[in-house]
């Protein structure tokens, strides 16, 4: 299965930021400091934006070439290894590496080349402005690189050998991007963790893997999504396997229980948490369960149906877990990481949807809720690339803002060095801080607001086409299979949920009187900053186009060519989610927008809302927001100081205790068995030897004490021999 | 120095390195042709063996006529002439490798050789020297004129070069002897020739207990080596007599590997059984305890941490990188090929002694404070996948198992020159004595990290592949016991992860220095080091992104092995 074309080159999308990296990390160590490196290149920014745009332009054309067909390159040979079988034959067995595209390849790779770009040029503006990033910016544009190539590698691979392969590269560059601060204890901790805890999961990914290769005999996709292939194995064992799979999903994509390292990984600069923990990598995890779908799918096998209500309910556990610990907190960033956690895990119960769907012949079915998932995962990582990049940019001009004010007030203490900005309690990241930031940033505030109803799923915008359709697909299964209704409660609670923390966190950050003296002279200023966040806003408001084509049913089933027509699609599109036939549908649609659109944000408007200063003005398309929330607040008079102070906010607050759990166990279990280990290896296994050493030695000072040195002595002994030997010959004789 | 010494000085240096130029290219020129008959060259004992043992030889008995004060000064041009000597196996192997310049054929069959040359040594008890390559233990030499020179490179700097170096290059002349031996008796000259340089490599440029240490490293492996000769010897005197150039006048027996494995081949086939059940039981268990000893296995290891932590880095380099190979090979070639029935009846207790080193290799890394001491026990518990692959009696295990020698074999001198460069530059071992080493030293700081996650099994370098071949191989035999193999995944990466936490990153704006050097700015690793790393990393990348160059010979090694050996033998 091989054709000539633009599909020859895309090899290129990863291997030119993979070589991109060596290429900025020796320039930016031999030139660092120079101006031309640091004025024109920006330290590698520009180096690091060509090629993202070369990969960008690349991947347009391959995906404007795949649009509706599958393509794979030749798969060569990456090494070769033999299989001893039953029989006694020796056969071949090849590792091979090529290129596989497919409808789902289109939609990752679209994702992953276009946000890597955006991100880029955000960094550009985000990283080179700060002074604590001096002289270490190559390093971050190399790693940045490294890290794109892994993901665009990962969703190209045509087999889930070269999954992994990149998927542990990306992985890599997580672990060094988070700690890109090294000097700080708790951004070393946070990589180690992140590393860690994702390691665990990709142990059973490996292991799930070897059984797989053990039932297949290879891990191509060619091989082990071929029917006859598929038919061969048994159901019961490839459900073992791709459960072990799935766990280093769970590991990768942040789920319970492996969720953890991610609010944590947040340490890592903005553009990281933007590209890496909210826009792509967290996506691998769900790209590794939706390219499970053919064995779902496959006719002859058996029921595979335990793994999806499994993957279904870790999704729905950790959607409802991950939006209660967001409720609390107050670093905007963390926010954001639980609503990521929370969001992938509305993919997930999708994924798992779709996979139950499959399994049980519901061709149809299957094909939407696998749509409705993979949109999700597309509004996701526009509106969360989008949401960190303009957190970032509220970060950014905060920390600006408060140096500034700083200054003013230390005006005769020559405050030539940047770093103390870093040093006192101010925290830039703390939601306390701000407040009416709306008007000051419009752009940023615009994106923000586009972002958080994206997520929220506000009806038109974004998100809320997928979401839907998740949810929707979550009741659906459960009609069928009561199993599912656990899942399907999950969601449908996580979406009042999702509205309610998302807007707290808006309120918060944008309504209200400005909270600090730093939040009153925030500026929108910084370069660079606003393209990525216009463009995303631009692109999540038009969601509503790919709504139209059908994206639910375009990229589960290219095939069935729905897009056609424009607008009888958003007709369809709007009659079946408002006006569905079937009744249950069509109440559970106004259910969910009750919950997400009315009372979630209205808790939050009552306890968060309030207008801005008297003479502030935000503009118009979130002036009556801000207004509605003052309103709100006013009139509820809701006062939740009981819920604040309660044990649960506590144990929120602590993130449930898991963290400090994990911690212990690794601490004091294994690390504390791994000091007794050490101690017995050195006293009782070397004990022994040293023992051995030791008897030998005293039994030769023993000995040595024969020779005495008197004659006398030597002559009975050499009369005890002979006699000894007479006597021995005597009793053998 | 006045003028008339450094004249002096300058002719001395002149003479030496003359005079061995002159050595060597007589002896490079004349005895790869003095072969027994056929005009094929000799490319193995002479230049690959014995020119190394002989040059070092040389020096060091030139160097010993020095006086302590004229050693410094002649240690440059000693070091300069051991680097250029090593740089020619070097370049012999590699062209081999590449089948460039000098023509071979890799495409061997099972007791095939390529490059063989036999010469009668001890007409009287069938000895030979009797050398050849095969896909087993090609790789092997390859990795150990590689690993020599760079060896040297690393460290340029340590003192007394004048004997250090040589003594590296005897090392290696000797290594690459046991690995082209073919003949018992030629095989355990040289398996114990090794101890020598390394002995004194640990004896007088070790730390502070390297008396203790070199003892116990000489005598542990040399006990274990004894019955290994003790199985040897009985395996000669069981063999059938026979009469021919290799046969013994008096004994009417022979060393040679070849016959051997012929011999064993013919006996095995089918249902046979060479030597019978239990005679094969024993000798496979007498031959395995040497070499277990050698790789080290749990519970025969604790020599290897006090040898580590006590050798200097060179000595570390070569002991991790090709020494505990010794092990390995020898395994495979004596024991594994020879007696596939005892394999068998052994199978379940090799895959014990492999997941117990794996598992308790990776325990007790964790446990460790000294830097060193817990490279040196990761290098126990990546031995232990070798044994693994064996017990899998699967092509893919076996293949994991060769390629997990030779990527061990470049990262794990990698791991020591790092631990070398560590304690040469902050005299302390300690992990979290100094913090924030990425602020100072940016380049150990990269290469550490580089070396650590190639040695936790970072896919795109070399140890990822053999670490995903014998998962595939350990999961078909032994299914969920692959469990605890995954176990020590995650332990791996966390005692690595964990000692980068504490030295790596860390310190706060102002780095945390290492008290030992009492306020001092701590400094970046040297150039030697530097190029050294380099070196040892790009190699680790080659392999890791290319792992079919050496993989595609050692496949073919397998291959054969089990077709023949293994199928033919009725297994």
């Amino acid at each position: 299965m091989s054709e000539s074309g633009i599909i020859d080159y895309a090899v290129l999308i990863p291997l030119l930021p993979m070589l991109a990296f060596p290429v900025i990390l020796f320039l930016g160590r031999i030139f660092n400091g120079t101006p031309t490196w640091v004025k024109n290149l920006k330290e590698g920014g520009i180096i690091a934006l060509t090629v993202m745009g070369a990969s960008l332009l690349l991947a347009l054309a391959v995906i404007k070439e795949h649009m509706n067909s599958i393509g794979a390159t030749n798969v060569f040979t990456w090494f070769e290894t033999h299989w001893w079988e039953v029989d006694g034959a020796l056969t071949d067995r090849v590792f091979g590496v090529g290129i596989y595209i497919d409808h789902l390849t289109v939609m990752l790779l679209f994702v992953a080349a276009f946000l890597c770009f955006l991100i880029n040029i955000f960094s550009i503006g985000y990283m080179n402005t700060d002074p604590i990033n001096d002289n270490r910016n190559h390093r971050f544009y190399a790693e940045f690189v490294l890290f794109c190539s892994g993901m665009l590698g990962m969703v190209l691979a045509d087999s889930f050998l070269w999954l992994f392969i990149f998927w542990e590269l990306m992985g890599l560059c997580s672990y060094l991007l988070i700690g890109f601060y090294y000097e700080r204890p708790s951004a070393a901790y946070a990589a180690k963790k992140a590393f860690l805890t994702t390691r665990v999961g990709d142990v059973f990914l490996v292991i799930g893997l070897a059984m797989l290769w053990n039932m297949f005999g290879s891990l191509d996709y060619a091989v082990v999504f071929d029917p006859v292939e598929i038919a061969k194995v048994s159901s019961s064992e490839l459900q073992i396997a791709l459960g072990m799979m799935f766990i280093g999903a769970v590991g990768k994509s942040a789920q319970f229980p492996l969720h953890v390292w991610l609010p944590d990984a947040m340490e890592g600069p903005t553009p990281v948490s933007a590209l890496i923990h909210a826009a792509t990598m967290v996506n691998a995890g769900l790209y590794l369960v939706a390219r499970m779908f053919p064995f779902f799918q496959a006719a002859d096998i058996g029921s595979l149906s335990t793994l999806a209500i499994i993957i279904a309910c870790i999704g729905g556990i950790t959607a409802v877990m991950a939006a209660l610990i967001a409720f609390v907190q107050m670093d905007l960033k963390k926010v954001l990481a639980y609503s990521t956690m929370s969001q992938l895990a509305y993919i997930f119960t999708g994924l798992g949807c779709a996979l139950w769907f499959a399994n049980n012949g519901y061709e149809e079915l299957a094909t939407f809720a696998l749509g409705a998932s993979l949109f999700h995962l597309f509004n996701h990582a526009m509106a969360k690339g989008m949401l960190f990049m303009a957190s970032g940019s509220v970060i950014h001009e905060m920390h600006h803002a408060h140096h500034e004010v700083a200054h003013h007030e230390h005006d005769d203490d020559h405050h030539d060095d940047h770093h103390d900005d870093h040093h006192d309690d101010f925290d830039a990241q703390s939601m306390a801080n701000m407040g009416g930031l709306a008007n000051k940033m419009p752009i940023t505030a615009t994106a923000m607001f586009v972002g958080s109803m994206s997520i929220i799923g506000i009806p038109f915008i974004g998100g809320f086409w997928s979401k839907e359709g998740i949810i929707a697909s979550a009741w659906k299964v459960a009609l069928k299979e009561p199993v599912f209704l656990f899942p399907a409660m999950l969601v449908l609670i996580g979406a009042g949920m999702t509205g309610f923390y998302m807007s707290r966190m808006w309120f918060m950050t944008f309504a209200g009187k400005p909270k600090t003296d730093v939040a009153k002279h925030v500026h929108e200023q910084t370069p660079w900053i606003p393209i990525p966040l216009v463009v995303l806003t631009f692109m999540t408001l038009s969601a509503f186009i790919l709504a139209g084509m059908h994206a639910g049913a375009w990229l589960g089933d290219y095939q069935s060519g729905h897009y056609s027509n424009f607008f009888s699609g958003v007709g369809e599109e709007l009659q079946y989610v408002f006006l569905n036939d079937d009744p249950f549908l069509m109440v559970l649609t106004y259910v969910t927008i009750g919950l997400s659109f009315i009372l979630g944000p209205s808790f939050a408007m009552a306890l968060y809302g309030g207008s801005l200063d008297d003479d502030d003005e935000a503009k118009p398309w979130m002036q009556w927001a801000i207004d509605l929330s003052a309103r709100v607040n006013k009139n509820s008079n809701f006062d939740n100081s009981a819920w604040a102070n309660s044990s649960l906010a506590y144990s929120l607050e602590k993130r449930l205790h898991f963290d400090d759990w994990y911690d212990a166990a690794m601490l004091k279990i294994v690390v504390g068995f791994a000091y007794i280990s050490a101690k017995f290896d050195k006293n009782v296994i070397d004990g022994v030897i040293k023992t051995i050493e030791s008897t030998s030695q005293a039994a030769s000072a023993k000995l040595r004490t024969l020779t005495t040195g008197s004659a006398r002595d030597y002559i009975m002994m050499t009369a005890l021999g002979t006699l000894a030997i007479f006597l021995l010959l005597w009793g053998v004789a | 120095m006045s003028g008339t010494q450094a004249l002096d000085i300058k002719n001395k240096e002149f003479m030496l390195v003359g005079g061995l130029l002159l050595i060597v290219a007589a002896l490079m020129a004349f005895f790869p042709y003095m072969s027994s008959g056929d005009s094929e060259v000799d490319w193995i004992s002479l230049p690959l063996v014995g020119f190394p043992i002989i040059v070092s030889c040389i020096l060091l008995a030139f160097a010993s006529q020095e006086s302590r004060s004229r050693k410094e000064v002649i240690a440059v041009p000693i070091r300069l002439f051991t680097l250029a000597a090593s740089l020619i196996p070097l370049a012999i192997s590699t062209s081999l490798f590449f089948d460039w310049l000098i023509a071979v054929d890799w495409n061997l069959g099972y007791n095939e050789y390529a490059l063989e040359k036999e010469y009668i040594w001890i007409e009287t008890i069938g000895v030979s020297w009797h050398v050849g390559m095969d896909g087993l233990s090609f790789p092997m030499v390859w990795l150990t004129t590689f690993l020599i020179p760079v060896t040297i490179v690393t460290t340029w700097n340590e003192k007394d070069g004048a004997t250090y170096h040589p003594l590296l290059l005897m090392m290696g002349g000797a290594l690459i002897g046991v690995f082209v031996a073919l003949d018992l008796f030629l095989f355990y000259v040289f398996w114990e020739l090794t101890l020598i340089p390394m002995f004194f490599l640990i004896l007088k440029w070790g730390g502070k207990d390297r008396r203790y240490a070199s003892q116990k490293f000489f005598i542990y492996t040399f006990a274990a080596s004894v019955i290994m000769l003790l199985g040897l010897i009985t395996l000669y005197f069981l063999q059938p007599e026979g009469s021919g150039p290799r046969y013994g006048t008096v004994t009417n027996r022979t060393f040679d590997m070849r016959v051997l494995f012929t011999n064993a081949l013919a006996a095995n086939e089918g249902d046979g059984v060479f030597l019978g059940k239990d005679m094969q039981n024993i000798l496979f268990a007498m031959l395995m305890l040497g070499f277990l000893v050698k790789l080290p296995a749990v519970p025969f290891h604790t020599w290897l941490p006090d040898a580590h932590v006590q050798a200097p880095t060179g000595g570390s380099m070569l002991l991790a990188g090709v020494m505990l190979k010794m092990g390995a090979y020898g395994m495979l070639r004596l024991p594994v090929a020879l007696f596939p029935d005892a394999l068998i009846f052994y199978q379940d207790i090799i895959m014990a002694i492999g997941l117990i080193s794996l598992v308790w290799g990776a325990i007790v890394c964790l446990g460790q404070t000294n830097l060193k001491r817990m490279v040196a026990y990761s290098s126990v518990s990546h031995m232990g996948i070798i044994l693994l692959g064996i017990a899998s009696m699967q092509p893919i295990g076996y293949a994991a198992a060769l390629f997990m020698m030779f990527a061990h074999g470049i990262i794990s001198p990698m791991l020591f020159a790092v631990c070398g460069a560590f304690k040469h530059h902050y005299h302390s071992m300690e992990i979290g004595a100094m913090r924030g080493m990425a602020k100072w030293s940016p380049y150990l700081a990269v290469y550490m990290m580089f070396a650590w996650m190639a040695s936790l099994g970072l896919p795109l370098l070399a140890g990822f592949v053999a670490e995903l071949m014998l998962m595939i191989a350990y999961w078909h035999t032994y299914g969920w016991w692959i469990l605890l193999p995954g176990f020590v995944l995650a332990i791996t990466a966390a005692y690595y992860l964990w000692s980068m936490q504490r030295t790596i990153f860390e310190g706060g704006d102002e780095g945390q220095p290492p008290e030992s050097l009492n306020g001092e700015t701590p400094p970046d690793i040297t150039t030697s080091e530097n190029i050294g790393m380099i070196i040892l990393a790009f190699f680790t990348i080659l392999f890791g992104i290319f792992p079919f160059i050496a993989l595609d010979m050692m496949g073919q090694w397998t291959h054969e092995l089990f077709l023949t050996v293994f199928e033919g033998g009725g297994i």
